[in-house]
C-alpha cells in the first residue's frame, strides 16, 4: 500500500527480494552487476527493470556467472563507484575466490545473499550453510529476520563498509523463500533523509585504492613472503575488530533518525536479560522464536533469547557480557559446520567465545541445528529447544530423542519410522 | 465472518490451487487488500518449489489487524481455505488438511459429499464467470482477481472499493475487467445449505 504517491517512499508490501533491490536503488548505487540464480534472481531482475524504465540511475552489466560478477564488481569498486550484487547458494559457492579477492583489496562491496542449502541434493530453500562457506573471507557478515531489516540493513552496509576504519565488503543474508518470496509491509524513508544518511561517494576514489591515470598505482600484485603478507592480512582482522564499534554506533544512528533499532546492532536481547536459559538463534526463525519466549515467560520459566545479526565480526565479548547470569545457553544454528565441534557454525564460536572469560567458562552450551534445507521450524519445537535446556539443567543429561547425535540436536529429524 | 475469526488477532489463510491459475499472486493480492482495509501487518508465503502448469501448489496468507507478525511457518490450522479448482478435492492429502470455512471455485451443482458436513462451504463459480467475461490468460481462465471477490463478501475483511484501488494500482488498463468480474464473483458467491 503507498502512504504517498512514490514507489519508493512510505509503506509498501515488498517481497524481501525487492526490499533489497529497492534498497540498492536508495543507496544510490553506480554498478551492478548480475547473473539470476534462484532465490536471488528476483533482487537483480527488479533492479534491470528499474534501470530499463529510467527510475534507478546506475552502470547494470549482464554477467556470464557469479565469479565475474564479482571481479566485475572488484574493478567498478576500485575506480570508486558504490557496487551491488545478489547471489545465493552455488552462485555464491561459485564466487568464492573473488569474493576473498574483494576482501584482501579491502573494497567496501555490499552484497545481498538469498541464502539456501548447498547440493546435492539440489535444494534451493532458507539455509545461512552458503554464507558461512564464506565466514573466514573477511567480509561483513549480517543475518537479518525481517523484510524491513534486508532495507535497513543494507542502508547501514554502505555506511559500515565505506568507514575508512573499516573499508571491508558486506554480505547482508536472508533466508531464500521464507523471506525472499514472501511480502510483509516495508517502511522507506525519504530519499533526502537517506542521501544525509549515507556517506558521500568519494569524487577520486577511495583513500587506498584507485584507477587515476594522473595518479599511477600498482595493485594486486605478488608479494615475497619476507614483504608485507602477514602485516595486511593483520590489518583485515584490525579492521574486523574495529567494525564492531562502527556497526554499533551506525546501529544507533540508524536508529535515531529512522526510528528503528536493532539491538545493539551486533545482536538484539529478547527478555534475556534477567533470562536463566537463554537461546542464541538467527534469522527469521529467531525473530518467531519470540513466540516460545512470551509463552514460557507467561508459564513462569526464566527464558530469553538474543538474536545475532553480525556473524562476522563475531561479538564475542559483547555474547559474553550477556548470557554471564545464564544458567545454561542453547544455540540454534540454520547451518552446517561438517567436523566442527558441534556440526553448526555459530555454536561453535559461542563456545569458543564463552572460554574466554572466567564468568561463562563454566556455562554448558547446547547446540541446536534446524530448519536447514527450508525445513519449517514449528512453534512448539522451538519450545521443544527451550525445554531441552530445562532438562540438561535439571537432570544434567542430554535427553536422549531422535534429534540427539553426539550431543547436538538436530531438531525436526524425521523418525525413518514415519516416513 | 463469525464472532470467533472477527475477535482473533491473526486471521489465517490457505490456498490451494493449480500452477497458473493465480494462487500465489492471489495471495499477494489478498495481503494488499488486507493492509489497504487497515490491517497493521499481513504476510503472504508462497510454498514454492518446481512448479508446472497444473501441479497442485499452496500459498499462505496471514492477516494481523495490530500485532506484528512473527510466525514464518506454513499455517496449519486455517480460519479459511480458498480452494481454486475443485478437482484438488480428490487429493487425499487436500482433503484431509481442510481447516476452516472453506470457499470452493466449482459450478453450483457440484457434489460436496467428500467434504466433511461438519465444514461451513461457499461456493462461487469463478470459472464460469471468467470465460463468460474472456477473462483469459494464454486460453486460461482468469480465477485470482474473482475469487478474491468471493473471498470479500464471504468475510467482509475488505469492500469492494478496497478492491477496485489495488486492481487499479496493479493492472493499469487491464483494472477495470477484473474488478466487474470481481464484483460478480463477489455478487454471486453462496454459503451452501449442508446435510448432516
Amino acid at each position: 500500500m503507498t502512504n504517498t504517491e512514490s514507489e519508493f517512499e512510505g509503506i509498501h508490501l515488498l517481497k524481501g527480494n525487492y526490499a533489497a533491490a529497492y534498497a540498492a536503488r536508495a543507496a544510490n548505487v553506480q554498478v551492478v552487476t548480475a547473473f539470476p540464480i534462484t532465490p536471488q534472481t528476483l533482487v537483480v531482475e527488479k533492479i534491470s527493470e528499474l534501470v530499463d524504465s529510467g527510475k534507478m540511475n546506475c552502470e547494470f552489466i549482464r554477467m556470464e556467472s557469479e565469479h565475474s560478477v564479482m571481479t566485475g564488481l572488484i574493478g567498478a569498486s576500485i575506480a570508486g563507484a558504490r557496487t551491488f550484487t545478489g547471489t545465493s547458494g552455488q552462485g555464491l559457492l561459485y564466487m568464492s575466490e573473488p569474493v576473498h579477492w574483494a576482501a584482501g583489496t579491502r573494497l567496501p562491496i555490499v552484497m545481498s545473499i538469498a541464502s539456501r542449502g548447498i547440493a546435492p541434493p539440489w535444494n534451493i530453500w532458507a539455509d545461512f550453510s552458503d554464507v558461512i562457506t564464506q565466514r573466514d573471507s573477511g567480509w561483513l557478515i549480517q543475518l537479518t529476520a525481517t523484510h524491513q531489516e534486508i532495507y535497513d540493513s543494507i542502508l547501514m552496509a554502505y555506511k559500515i563498509s565505506e568507514d575508512p576504519d573499516v573499508m571491508l565488503p558486506s554480505m547482508v543474508a536472508y533466508g531464500g523463500f521464507i523471506l525472499s518470496h514472501t511480502s510483509k509491509p516495508v517502511d522507506m524513508p525519504p530519499q533526502a533523509e537517506i542521501d544525509a544518511f549515507l556517506p558521500q561517494i568519494p569524487d577520486q576514489g577511495w583513500e587506498h585504492i584507485f584507477l587515476d591515470a594522473e595518479r599511477p598505482m600498482m595493485h594486486g600484485a605478488l608479494i615475497m613472503p619476507g614483504d608485507f603478507y602477514q602485516e595486511f592480512r593483520m590489518k583485515i582482522q584490525l579492521a574486523q575488530i574495529r567494525a564492531k564499534d562502527k556497526i554499533k554506533q551506525v546501529s544507533k544512528k540508524f536508529g535515531e533518525k529512522f526510528g528503528r533499532y536493532y539491538g545493539n546492532g551486533l545482536f538484539e536481547e529478547y527478555n534475556s536479560s534477567d533470562a536463566e536459559y537463554i537461546i542464541i538463534n538467527c534469522g527469521e526463525i529467531a525473530k518467531q522464536m519470540e513466540i516460545a519466549v512470551d509463552s514460557l515467560r507467561k508459564e513462569g520459566y526464566k527464558v530469553g533469547m538474543i538474536r545475532l545479526r553480525t556473524y562476522r565480526p563475531f561479538p564475542s565479548s559483547e555474547l559474553v557480557q550477556a548470557v554471564k547470569h545464564a544458567k545454561i545457553v542453547g544455540v540454534v544454528d540454520r547451518a552446517t559446520a561438517f567436523g566442527s565441534p558441534t556440526g553448526g557454525p555459530i555454536s561453535t564460536d559461542v563456545r569458543a567465545a564463552l572460554q574466554d572469560d572466567p564468568n561463562t567458562r563454566n556455562l554448558t552450551v547446547v547446540p541446536f541445528i534446524n530448519g536447514i534445507g527450508g525445513r519449517d521450524v514449528l512453534p512448539e519445537e522451538q519450545r521443544g529447544q527451550f525445554e531441552t535446556l530445562f532438562h540438561v539443567l535439571d537432570k544434567g543429561t542430554y535427553p536422549k530423542t531422535k534429534d540427539l547425535m553426539d550431543k547436538t540436536y538436530w531438531t525436526g529429524t524425521i523418525d525413518r519410522r514415519d516416513s | 465472518m463469525s464472532v470467533a475469526v472477527q475477535t482473533k488477532d491473526i486471521i489465517n489463510v490457505v490456498i490451494h490451487g493449480r500452477g497458473g491459475q493465480g494462487a500465489i499472486t492471489a495471495s499477494n493480492l489478498l495481503c494488499e487488500c488486507a493492509f489497504r482495509a487497515g490491517f497493521k501487518d499481513v504476510l503472504d508465503i508462497p510454498k514454492i518449489g518446481a512448479e508446472r502448469r497444473g501441479a497442485p501448489i499452496q500459498g499462505f496468507v496471514r492477516l494481523s489487524r495490530d500485532k506484528e507478525i512473527k510466525l514464518y511457518s506454513g499455517v496449519r490450522n486455517a480460519d479459511y481455505t480458498l480452494i481454486f479448482d475443485y478437482t484438488l478435492l480428490d487429493i487425499p492429502s487436500v482433503v484431509k488438511s481442510l481447516s476452516g470455512i472453506i470457499l470452493l471455485n466449482a459450478p453450483e451443482f457440484m457434489n460436496l459429499d467428500c467434504i466433511d458436513p461438519s465444514f461451513e462451504v461457499w461456493i462461487v463459480d469463478a470459472t464460469g464467470i471468467s470465460v463468460k467475461n474472456k477473462l483469459m490468460i494464454s486460453g486460461f481462465p482468469i480465477l485470482n482477481t474473482l475469487i478474491l471477490g468471493a473471498f470479500a463478501k464471504m468475510t467482509g475483511i475488505y469492500s469492494l472499493d478496497i478492491i477496485k484501488d489495488v486492481y487499479k494500482a496493479r493492472f493499469g488498463k487491464n483494472w477495470e475487467k477484473n474488478f466487474l468480474s470481481a464484483k460478480e464473483a463477489y455478487e454471486s458467491v453462496k454459503k451452501v445449505g449442508r446435510k448432516i
